[in-house]
């Protein structure tokens, strides 16, 4: 599995070349900030620097680039936990936990608890990179359309466990997610619910509809609010607790492997990844605990999954993309435009004869991760201080930001006006019960289960059930989701004789 | 006479549950009037079926007992109170149709002094003063780091 003499020449590269080294840190800094500005995806941070990378070497500017990835990665769980923002698609499920707890007072712990589990979910994915690089690209290969399906249903699945208080509410908010999700061309062709706004042919923009759904919608209903934590002794800044949470996340060592584990492998499927890894991850620790309803009132375990997650998802990414020569998202694009800028061509061919570079970027990787843990800590600490500003200051300002970030996404005022209709459903839907995040994972997911379904129908011409026969893949992943279906309501089934026990006590 | 004894009219979710099978119905025929293919509708349609069905369930907390805790929600918030979210609603809607046309300064000062007015900040000075710092300040460091030119006015 593990080349010896690969590994050799990649110590021999990295060591040669201090240029490798030194662009470390400026990447993981130019990754965290422009992470943590809500409206900046990590892809944006990346396209940023591309050009710098031009006249740099291949080794230093691919280690720059992923430096970039690695910090920005993490920089976006800054406003998921401190606003509620979810920079990215892939900081979704970190808001769930992380920003009740942020409003609990307890926003050092749970930026503390959020860096552990990135520093050690993007570490783990490196090293199961390192070991099965080779077997996983053969893997990644045999994916069709209904293996996408099911993993997409699988992430669907996630609304009904997502759902707050009322069952019928969350499955609406998510089917209507899925729905607005369709809006466009879709695969075959068709163009529907457009209603002659060209800029929806491609669907509802993405990221200014999260940024709407989750974070203005959250801005909105705190105009009434003086301060996100409303005890003052509570906002204190404190890099001690910020290290409690570095110790806390480090408790749940299970945790971080089963979100690393999900994250590599669902990081390593095309035009999944990390997106939805993370509320995969979020889900199944939440189906694990022994108190369910803790999470999403600021249970740091969510945040710990799910930032296991996304930070692995970033290895398996990087698999798929050396492996293949195929970008799992964004920023992976960017990795093999970088590739393209320097004449190399990423794909089977590129790991067969370099090797050496593939082990040398594997532990420049490791390097980051470390590096992260102390970088990040000194970023963290001073990215705090946004619980002592007022609302009245803070409200204002974040939308306006938002606006920008959400006009620069979309290159046109379509992003602030998607931003704004999602905003007030986001309000509405908040203030009358709805999960808001389950319309968000529908949204995301609508176009991926639409186009692999009909992919499916496409290649079966109807007949689901042969074709599926044919597929043991995707029936090994429909079984897994039975199964954790079947879980999931028996230990829900045990919690309810427990309590009617202890009722009766 | 009221129609339903004992039960409560939440207009707002009323309006929300409308609103989401109004776009629902309004997709599925535009949808249908593209093509009846299967390869048009294979998801939309059931999925906007099952929607209309899941709207039906939920009608019992539009109007929810008079006694009940989901009557009760709201209660406690005053007309001001509301005022104040659906005038940063307006601001925003605003803020988001005019960046564009009277340029993204005089957009996000205005909103600015708006908006900090709305959310409670009386000190006139302090208000113009914080919005005319953050606007520079957002329009200069913003777009230098973002490669879309945003359209200006006066900076």
């Amino acid at each position: 599995m593990i080349e010896l003499d690969a590994v050799a020449g990649a110590f021999e590269l990295l060591t040669s070349d201090a240029s490798a080294w030194l662009l470390l840190i400026p990447g993981l800094l130019v990754g965290l900030v422009f992470g943590a500005m809500p409206g900046i995806s990590i892809t944006m941070a990346m396209a940023f620097a591309l050009p710098a990378t031009l006249y740099m070497d291949f080794l230093p500017a691919i280690i720059f680039l992923t430096a970039i990835y690695t910090g920005a990665g993490f920089g976006g769980s800054v406003p998921a936990v401190l606003m509620n923002i979810p920079g990215t698609s892939s900081a979704l499920a970190t808001t769930f936990d992380g920003y009740p707890m942020a409003r609990a007072g307890r926003h050092n712990e749970a930026l503390g608890v959020a860096l552990a589990s990135s520093v050690l979910g993007c570490l783990g994915s490196y090293l199961v990179l390192f070991v099965v690089i080779g077997p996983v690209a053969g893997l990644v290969l045999k994916l069709g359309p209904l293996e996408m399906f099911a993993v997409a249903v699988w992430g669907m699945l996630l609304l009904g466990s997502l759902a707050g208080t009322y069952m019928a509410r969350g499955l609406l908010a998510g089917a209507f997610g899925v729905l607005l999700g369709t809006i466009g061309f879709n695969s075959a062709g068709f163009v529907r619910g457009t209603m002659g706004v060209p800029w929806l042919l491609d669907g509802v923009p993405q990221i200014p509809a999260m940024m709407g759904l989750l974070a203005a919608s959250q801005l909105i209903a705190l105009v009434n609010t003086t301060y996100i934590i409303s005890d003052e002794s509570a906002r204190k800044i404190s890099f001690s607790k910020t290290l409690a949470g570095l110790r806390l996340a480090l408790q749940y060592p299970k945790i971080i492997l089963r979100g690393s584990a999900i994250g590599v492998i669902i990081g390593s499927i095309p035009g999944v990844g990390s997106s939805i890894s993370n509320l995969l991850s979020y889900s199944e620790t939440r189906r694990n605990s022994d108190d369910p309803d803790s999470f999403g009132q600021g249970n740091p375990q969510g945040v710990i999954a799910a930032e296991a997650a996304n930070s692995s998802s970033e290895g398996g990414a990087m698999g798929t993309m050396l492996a293949l020569g195929i970008p799992g998202g964004g920023a992976t694009a960017i990795l093999l435009a970088a590739f393209a800028m320097h004449n190399i061509v990423g794909g089977p061919s590129f790991i067969a004869n370099n090797k050496d570079i593939v082990y040398a970027l594997i532990f420049s990787n490791f390097a980051q991760a470390i590096l992260l843990l102390f970088v990040g800590l000194g970023f963290v600490y001073f990215a705090s201080y946004i619980v002592r500003v007022p609302l009245r200051f803070l409200i204002p300002s974040v939308l306006v930001v938002s606006n920008f970030g959400a006009y620069a996404i979309e290159g046109s005022a379509a992003g602030p006006i998607t931003l704004w209709i999602f905003a007030i459903l986001g309000w509405a839907m908040a203030r009358y019960g709805y999960p808001v995040a389950a319309a968000v994972v529908g949204l995301l997911l609508g176009s991926l289960l639409e186009s692999n379904l009909l992919r499916t129908y496409q290649i079966s011409g109807g007949d689901y059930l042969t074709y599926a026969a044919e597929r043991p893949a995707a029936l090994v992943v429909f079984g897994l989701m039975i199964l954790s279906i079947a879980l999931q309501s028996i230990s829900k089934r045990r919690r309810a004789r427990k309590l009617a026990e202890a009722v009766r006590k | 006479m009221s129609i339903l004894p004992n039960r409560r009219v939440v207009w707002g979710h009323l309006a929300l549950v409308t609103v989401i099978v109004g776009i629902t119905i309004a997709y599925i025929f535009d949808a249908r009037g593209v093509s009846t293919r299967a390869t048009n509708l294979l998801l939309i349609q059931p999925l906007a079926v099952l929607i209309v069905i899941l709207a039906a369930f939920v009608l019992p907390g539009i109007f929810p007992p008079v006694t009940s805790d989901e009557a009760k929600m709201h209660d406690g918030e005053t007309r001001m109170d509301l005022a104040r979210a659906l005038g940063i609603i307006v601001a925003l809607g605003v803020l988001a149709f005019t960046l564009e046309r009277i340029g993204f300064d005089i957009a996000t000062f205005g909103f600015m002094v708006v908006t900090l007015a709305i959310c409670g900040e009386r000190r006139w000075w302090v208000n113009l003063g914080f919005s005319a710092i953050f606007t520079v300040a957002l329009i200069y460091g913003y777009g230098a780091i973002t490669p879309f030119p945003f359209p200006l006015t006066v900076l």
